[in-house]
């Protein structure tokens, strides 16, 4: 190597070193996208969605009308489980290997009482995460038509639930910037748009900090 | 550099000097050999180096421990009281960049205006400037809230998908200081390829003498690299000429761009500047008198050169003087009430004694310049230099403080006293700048020898006792250490 | 804290699990959080409310006797914020600083978590069962000594004195001792004779003329937020409003919304008003009360020929009944029964009051060993009696003392048996504030700690006895009050909605109270007494008679007048001062024949040259972290005084003062006392408003329109509204143009009106409680900045208030306090109180300075700080010209710290939409910018546009003065667009092109004479 190539290593070295602190920056390197917790009972929601069709909304029951979406109370599951356990007064659900389940005998073992009521409450883990100096409000994205599945992917089927988006300030403000297309709502829900959603125009948000940020 | 360096002409044998004006012959300096024996010397490190060193290290450490608390605890160790929210740091900063700038100006300015006199005190200038631009761009680091976000204000392209505000002057700063930064650091290293390849000639040490190969970038000192080296460093010294005015009118910007009264003003850009290069200078003195003392370097850094720095920092007093008198004009022309009860209360209020600190230091004190003798005289020159340093520093205390003490709103006015963590890091900021300045002058020549090699005449055929020099008119002349004769 | 049980218990650890995340999150503002978190949901959910959607009670507040109505607004089960109740007779909607704070005592981390009971000498952790079957057996075994027991309650409004004095006469002990230590008695006594009610509605609009002598009804003399609504809005006549006389050794808040202040000696009232009722020689009164006998003569004649016209007495010397009757006199005379004083519609709230005279009998009667048993219930005699009568001596006779205080005050320290109440927001009751009117008080929460309400605690004594066990017909005091509700359980449920119901039940049983059985001894008269100055001891303000010192809000909030916080004073007048080398801070001891008390001076032109003034409040020994060691007692030398109403005496001794060689800075916020003519509390006189409206020219420099909408045509926010920008052009300006905004054409605006502004500072608090304010004075909060100086020796600064000393106060909206006149010291001077909070420039300076876009300008004209983004160069700061910015010195917000502001429970307070701010970074009024978003919210989901006056920020919510009013500018149907085109609009330093958001309307004072 002659020493001309050996004096053009070090600003070589230099260029690389400022690439690598670019693309990591650029790309959101501290996000926790993909964090797939171990939960207490592992819930699955394709059973519940997929076969027994249950709305996001039968459990997240404030998302359209609050800014937290609210999660199911323990009373929830148990309203149906207990039913589906305790034998006679089981309705006509279709074979649903409920007395099988393990998850389900740890719901009733460990989080209700000898009668199916409410005993303790289940400790989920915390999947999607946005600081406190942040205020997403679900009920204006659900009401504006923004799909679940937009930004918490197609949750219906997962068998164990992962964070999908990035939750990053850009993935936010580019949506808030460019518009939610109405198409895309209906994709996410497996659906197909028809000519006239295409032709909708995408839904823009306004992008000054204070929107979400106070 | 490499310009009139030669003797023109086989025939014309009478040697002449290689530059323009006389004041910068160094007649106790022979020939070649005596310059690289004296400078190189300078370099073996001596107990009293280590000393300074230890010193400057262990006030480092104590101002690095102090920061460290100061980032747990938060800002409220400082001794801000609002409204006063800038303080010590930002006093500091902006005296820590005024110090950098007459380096520059030595080195680049003077070198294109063929100044003769900055041959031999440019490289500790520029040494100077480079380590007082590291420590000033510290201190808007630990100003601020969170130092660990500082970062933020650099515009890099991020996942947030917003930039810095970029109308605002910390932004300007950032880039300003960078920029200075770098151009500075670059001009002082290309300065020394040369004189680092004479050091790794005359190295003993394999180590040694490896790093210095490599930081001397293979010179050989070929008339080729010579005219490549002439070309890029004449190129340097224009490009940072620039930065010398629009670094610090940069820095004026953080204040007169706010509504301030006292800060708003457009004199600031080029009251800071001569400003600047006037604190700039007393810290040349600070620094090279003693080296040249302690160095035994007399015969290189003369009185001649002292006093021409003199008469230079005279020049910019007076410029600085003259700013100080305009603002108390302009205050009372513009019959703006803010701006009169702030002048006013600069001088007769609360802080009267740190504005007559500044203006006595600043402009009564260096009037005695007007003396040559005074001029002539290393020891006052070291003990004004000390004033302009405490005068400038008190300069920058006036104008932030009593501003923010006393402004629009009579309800909020305030008091400020530093607290014991502003002084610590102060202090430590001295640490940190005299221990790099102290490693530079034991690891590196002080004084730029291959300049110093232009204007010693070169070996002569002549018949002149080689202790002697040739003066102007090219007549023999005996030889008179550090005696006012050495001018004529 | 103990765990409780059911879905209540879980909903809590949840609050604590969030909560622990907004505190921890505090520490890494502006990075991502990657710690896990859990999340706990309910166990069955409630049907009443929404998750992350805020439930309201309506509910009464107990704070003092007025019986304010309150709405609570709970979010998840948590009680965050408490207004007034628009609908509520007493207050229309407002609440004052007291009542805010009172969430603090709900959540107070210093409450008893459990009943305790004295074992071997100390308080130990008991049962409720244990608790509760003590004292039936102490009370079973009382006997013929029942007689003598003695029960002291604070003396409230509503069915609980009835309940109770049936309860003691069960057991055959005398009616309880209703105290209520800041009552004015001797006017309540004297109403009562004069118009046969305690206190009659006063119609301040009515009046042409108010004459004011020591009557603080902006402060506590009577039911100050119903007083100060009808003094604003007669003061909001402006040309015609009434002008106020106040007369008085000291000029206290009242005295500085006066249109001139008559400075008399204490003492010399009673020759002043008969001298003004033209009964008495006026030469003779001017020279008792060393007062100018012109001015009296003037103002004699003023009241002879301004009908009607209001006058009120609220001296606290002893002769206060009989000046009090004087004054009732003259009103009669006057004819203002009826027009400005209406005792038909008389406030109830003080009916059947005890006089402190009952508690010094009871005292007394414990001191000669004669009372078996003796129970407290929100009275702390210890404290709220003058040192002078020994109040522990006396105690330490008793064999058995029953606390039920929920706080640890001076006298439940003494006792033996501590069965705290509930809060208020945690319990039953009713209250009668108007008559005619029952409102309800419902626990608006469930129980923070495991405490109990004490009417319960009393019905479980009777119960667990056979034989007493149907004494009381109910399970519980709710049932208790449901079966005496006219329509019972339905209309009780019905009124539970509102928050009140017509009708009287809850004062159907209960006899009205007599004047006090044994008359008091007549106090020494104050001439002729030892000492060259008089001693005025007058109740705080903002602390009361020091029952809600414990609350940092209160702590923090400066004394309206003197701006002082986290530190007792001693106010003297300049002249008084420079003769005696005082300056101030330095201390001085006040001796009386009672006693001694020291504090730092502070020179007020407020009070006699030979008057010196103390609040009380402050000085507890006890009663939790915030109230302790906090400055001193002023009735530590104060003898044991009572008018012939058995109110006791609070100026009534004269004093001997000494500077001593100690010095302590004043804990103040104030910086300068003068606006040097800068122009930014303003002011015109009646007449001017009645003359022709001359043009102003410094009136909005450089707009000749005189148009104003505030900013909206400024550069920045035209900028920031996509005005300027030209859509073809590639410039969009600081926004983009065409980008989407609903709010594109709106301008958030605040308008404040300084005639009607008293100075109260409700909104601090009311600011405080809605922002997540830090509080910053407490005595651990500060380190201190001189290493071998000041503090503890390991970096904290001990000092009560160390950090506001250094200005670090977080008060986004401050209440400015600027004299015009009086420098000479005399009593001739002007106050002009200025709400100052961000102005919210249109052409904000703060903005561009910001590198990082912390602070910027909202497409709604709002100046909005990001504090996630702050990096906390305080740039900002430096250019604002309000200087209402604030900065996190040190990490208030992080639970691990000592100076964590919102000590468990302190944060379950914390309002879940603001952001808990962290160390270093800038924080300031953001108009309240998440109820703006909430408003947006809930008009979208509601589709409909945002209506008019929809909504408004927490300090124009809580403002007893309606003094602020908020909204949008740009719209003219809201009620600020109008406000803002007022002729005495003007905005504070206009001349910087600010375009600010805030309009100021000047003050309107009415000078003797007409003109000044």
């Amino acid at each position: 190597m002659t020493s001309r190539r050996k004096w053009a290593l070090v600003p070589g070295f230099v260029a690389l070193a400022g690439a690598v602190a670019f693309l990591s920056a650029y790309s959101g390197a501290s996000s926790s996208q993909n964090f797939t917790p171990e939960q207490p009972i592992n819930f699955p929601h394709p059973t519940h969605v997929q076969k027994l069709g249950m709305n996001c909304l039968y459990c997240h029951y404030a998302a359209n009308k609050s800014p937290d979406p609210g999660l199911p109370a323990v009373g929830t599951c148990l309203g149906c489980h207990n039913q589906i356990e305790v034998g006679p007064n089981r309705p006509k659900i279709d074979s649903i290997p409920a007395r099988q389940s393990a998850e389900i005998k740890k719901l009733l073992d460990n989080y209700a009482d000898a009668s199916g009521k409410p005993k303790k409450a289940i400790p989920w883990v915390r999947i999607h995460k946005l600081p406190e100096y942040v205020h997403f409000p679900h009920m204006r994205h659900v009401n504006a038509g923004v799909a679940c599945q937009s930004c918490h992917g197609q949750v219906q089927r997962m068998q164990r639930v992962y964070q999908f988006s990035s939750l990053n300030m850009g993935w936010c403000v580019n949506c808030h910037v460019n518009g939610y297309k109405p198409a895309d709502a209906v994709r996410n829900t497996e659906g197909y748009p028809t000519a006239a959603d295409e032709a909708l125009p995408p839904k823009k948000a306004r992008y000054d900090c204070s929107a979400c940020h106070y | 550099m490499a310009t009139v360096a030669r003797p023109r002409g086989a025939t014309d044998l009478s040697p002449r000097p290689n530059v323009a004006s006389a004041n910068q012959q160094l007649p106790g300096v022979a020939d070649y050999e005596q310059v690289d024996r004296d400078i190189g010397g300078s370099l073996t490190p001596t107990a009293g180096w280590f000393g300074a060193l230890a010193v400057a290290v262990a006030l480092f450490l104590w101002g690095a421990g102090t920061w460290t608390y100061q980032i747990y605890w938060g800002l409220g160790n400082a001794g801000y009281n609002p409204p006063v929210m800038w303080g010590v740091y930002i006093i500091s900063f902006v005296f820590w960049v005024g110090i950098g700038h007459a380096g520059t100006l030595i080195s680049a300015i003077l070198y294109l205006f063929r100044a003769g006199f900055r041959t031999t005190i440019y490289r500790c200038a520029e040494a100077m400037t480079v380590f007082a631009v590291m420590t000033a761009g510290l201190f808007p680091i630990i100003h601020i809230g969170r130092p660990w976000k500082f970062f933020w204000l650099i515009p890099y392209p991020n996942w947030r998908l917003i930039w810095p505000n970029f109308k605002s002057p910390l932004v300007w700063d950032v880039f300003a200081i960078s920029t200075y930064l770098t151009v500075s650091a670059t001009f002082l290293y290309v300065g020394l390829v040369p004189d680092i390849a004479v050091l790794r000639d005359r190295a003993t040490n394999p180590v040694r003498k490896r790093i210095l190969a490599i930081m001397s970038l293979g010179w050989r000192n070929s008339e080729k690299e010579w005219r490549h080296f002439a070309r890029m460093y004449l190129f340097l010294a224009a490009f940072s000429t620039p930065l010398v005015l629009s670094v610090h009118s940069v820095v004026s910007f953080d204040f007169a761009m706010a509504i301030n009264p006292g800060w708003h003003t457009t004199i600031f850009p080029p009251y800071f500047v001569a400003g600047a290069i006037f604190s700039g200078i007393g810290m040349v003195f600070t620094i090279i008198i003693p080296i040249r003392k302690f160095f035994r370097l007399q015969h290189y850094v003369t009185i001649n050169h002292l006093d021409a720095a003199a008469k230079l920092c005279l020049f910019t007093s007076m410029v600085v003087g003259c700013a100080y008198l305009v603002e108390f004009w302009v205050a009372w022309y513009s019959a703006n009430q803010f701006e009169q009860k702030y002048f006013w209360n600069r001088v007769f209020g609360e802080w009267w004694w740190a504005a007559w600190i500044m203006l006595t230091c600043n402009m009564v004190f260096p009037l005695s310049l007007f003396s040559q003798r005074l001029r002539r005289n290393p020891a006052w020159l070291f003990i004004l230099s000390i004033f302009i340093n405490l005068g400038m520093w008190f300069e920058r205390f006036v104008i932030i403080v009593p501003t923010l003490s006393h402004e629009f709103e009579p309800w909020q006015w305030a008091h400020y006293v530093p607290s014991w963590v502003d002084i610590s890091i102060l202090v430590g900021s001295f640490g940190w700048f005299f221990m790099w300045f102290l490693l530079f002058i034991k690891q590196l020549p002080v004084i730029a020898i291959a300049e110093v090699k232009e204007i010693v005449p070169p070996k002569l055929r002549s018949p002149h006792p080689h202790e002697d020099a040739i003066d102007v008119t090219g007549q023999h002349q005996a030889y008179e250490p550090d005696t006012p004769g050495e001018f004529a | 804290m103990t765990e409780p049980s059911g879905s209540a218990g879980v909903k809590r650890r949840d609050f604590l699990k969030v909560l622990g995340a907004a505190g921890a999150v505090t520490t890494t503002v502006g990075c991502f959080q990657e710690d896990v978190e859990k999340l706990i949901p309910y166990l069955v959910s409630p049907d009443d409310t929404v998750p992350g959607v805020s439930t309201y009670f309506a509910t009464t507040c107990r704070e003092c006797a007025a019986g304010c109505g309150l709405i609570a607004e709970t979010r998840d089960g948590r009680a965050i914020k408490l207004e007034g109740n628009p609908a509520h007779p007493v207050n229309h909607g407002a609440l004052c600083a007291r009542g805010q704070a009172s969430l603090q005592g709900l959540y107070n981390p210093d409450r008893y978590r459990h009943p305790m009971a004295r074992k071997n000498g100390k308080l130990e952790r008991i049962t409720w069962d244990e608790g509760i079957r003590t004292l039936r057996e102490r009370i079973a075994g009382l006997g013929a000594g029942a007689a003598n027991a003695v029960f002291v309650s604070q003396h409230e409004t509503g069915s609980f004195a009835a309940f109770l004095d049936q309860w003691l006469a069960g057991y055959g002990m005398p009616a309880h001792v209703a105290y209520d230590g800041e009552a004015p008695h001797a006017v309540m006594q004297a109403n009562r004779q004069s118009y046969g009610s305690a206190w009659p509605a006063l119609d301040f609009s009515a009046a042409k003329l108010i004459v004011a002598i020591g009557a603080d009804f902006i402060e506590l003399w009577g039911a100050s937020v119903t007083q100060q609504l009808s003094f604003a809005d007669a003061r909001a006549k402006l040309a015609d409003a009434p002008r106020f006389v106040y007369i008085g050794p000291r000029r206290s808040l009242t005295g500085l919304n006066a249109d001139e202040w008559i400075a008399c000696k204490p003492g010399s009232e009673l020759a002043i008003v008969n001298a003004l009722a033209g009964k008495g020689d006026v030469a003779a009164a001017a020279t008792a009360g060393g007062v100018d006998q012109a001015v009296l003569q003037r103002l004699a004649g003023e009241i002879a020929a301004t009908k009607p016209s209001l006058v009120l007495s609220g001296v606290t010397t002893a002769n206060a009944l009989d000046v009090a009757l004087a004054v009732n006199a003259l009103n009669v005379a006057a004819g203002n029964v009826g027009v400005t004083i209406k005792p038909a519609e008389a406030l109830t709230a003080f009916d059947r009051v005890g006089s402190p005279n009952d508690l010094r009998d009871a005292v007394q009667r414990m001191a000669s060993g004669a009372v078996p048993i003796a129970m407290f219930r929100g009275v702390n005699p210890v404290y709220v009696l003058p040192k002078s009568l020994r109040v522990a001596e006396a105690l330490a006779k008793v064999p058995f003392k029953v606390s039920f205080s929920p706080f640890p005050d001076e006298t439940t320290e003494l006792c033996d048996l501590v069965l705290p109440d509930d809060h208020f927001l945690e319990s039953w009751g009713d209250a009668e504030s108007v008559r005619g009117s029952v409102s309800l008080q419902q626990p608006a929460m469930d129980r923070v700690f495991d405490t109990r309400a004490t009417a319960d605690v009393l019905i479980g004594v009777t119960k667990g006895d056979p034989a007493t066990a149907n004494r009381i017909p109910a399970a519980d005091y709710r049932s208790w009050l449901i079966g005496r509700f006219p329509g019972g359980a339905q209309a009780f449920g019905a009124a539970l909605a509102r928050g009140m119901a017509p009708g009287s039940a809850a004062q159907s049983t209960g006899t009205p109270r007599t004047v006090a059985a044994a008359q008091p001894p007549a106090p020494a008269p104050l001439e002729g007494q030892q000492g060259d100055f008089y001693f005025v001891v007058y109740p705080s303000p903002v602390l009361g008679d020091g029952r809600a010192t414990n609350k940092p809000w209160l702590q923090e909030l400066p004394d309206p007048v003197t701006k002082i916080a986290w530190q007792s004073w001693i106010e003297i007048h300049p002249t008084t001062a420079a003769r005696l080398g005082i300056e101030n801070g330095d201390h001085i001891t006040v001796t009386t024949a009672a006693g001694t008390v020291t504090a730092p001076a502070y020179v007020y032109i407020g009070v006699r040259q030979d008057v010196v003034a103390m609040a009380t409040g402050r000085g507890h020994t006890g009663y939790g972290r915030y109230a302790q060691n906090v400055g001193v007692n002023p009735l530590d030398a104060l003898p044991v005084a009572h008018d012939a109403s058995g109110g006791l005496a609070l100026a009534t001794v004269k004093a001997r003062i000494a500077k001593t060689a100690d010095h302590s800075p004043i804990v103040s916020t104030e910086g300068s006392a003068r606006q040097h003519a800068r122009g930014i509390g303003r002011a015109v006189t009646a007449a001017e408003l009645n003359g022709p409206e001359e043009e102003e020219v410094e009136h909005f420099a450089g707009d000749n329109k005189h148009d104003f909408l505030p900013g909206l045509r400024s550069p920045v926010a035209n900028d920031a509204q996509g005005v300027l920008g030209n859509p073809k052009s590639k410039d969009k300006g600081m926004y983009d143009p065409e980008h989407w905004s609903g709010m594109a054409k709106r301008r958030w605006a605040m308008a404040i009106d300084l005639a009607r502004c008293t100075g109260c500072s409700a909104c601090v608090t009311a600011c405080y409680a809605e922002n997540n304010i830090p509080t910053v004075g407490a005595p651990w909060q500060g380190r201190s900045l001189r290493p071998f100086h000041s503090g503890d020796g390991n970096g904290w600064d001990t000092r009560p208030g160390a950090n506001i000393l250094k200005g670090r106060e977080m008060q986004w909206i401050r209440i400015e306090r600027y004299y015009e006149g009086g420098e000479d010291g005399s009593s001739d001077f002007d106050t002009r109180f200025v709400p100052m909070m961000c102005q919210h420039c249109g052409n904000a300076p703060c903005e561009p300075v910001c590198p990082v876009y912390a602070t910027y300008h909202s497409p709604d004209g709002l100046n909005v700080q990001v504090y996630n983004r702050c990096v906390g160069t305080r740039y900002c700061s430096n250019g604002c010209p309000y200087k209402v910015r604030y900065f996190n010195w040190h990490g208030y917000g992080e639970p691990a710290r000592r100076q964590y502001a919102f000590p468990e429970p302190l944060n379950w307070q914390l309002n879940p939409d603001v952001t808990v701010r962290g160390k270093g970074v800038m924080e300031k009024c953001s108009f309240c910018v998440q109820r703006i978003r909430e408003a947006e919210h809930r008009a979208k989901l509601e589709g409909r546009p945002l209506a008019a006056d929809e909504f408004t920020t927490a300090c124009a919510q809580a403002c007893p003065s309606r003094a602020i009013t908020f909204g949008d500018a740009a719209d003219e149907n809201w009620s600020v667009a109008r406000l803002a085109e007022d002729r005495r609009a003007y905005h504070v330093f206009e001349e910087l092109n600010t375009f600010t958001a805030v309009v100021y309307l000047k003050k309107v004072n009415h000078p003797a004479g007409g003109a000044r």
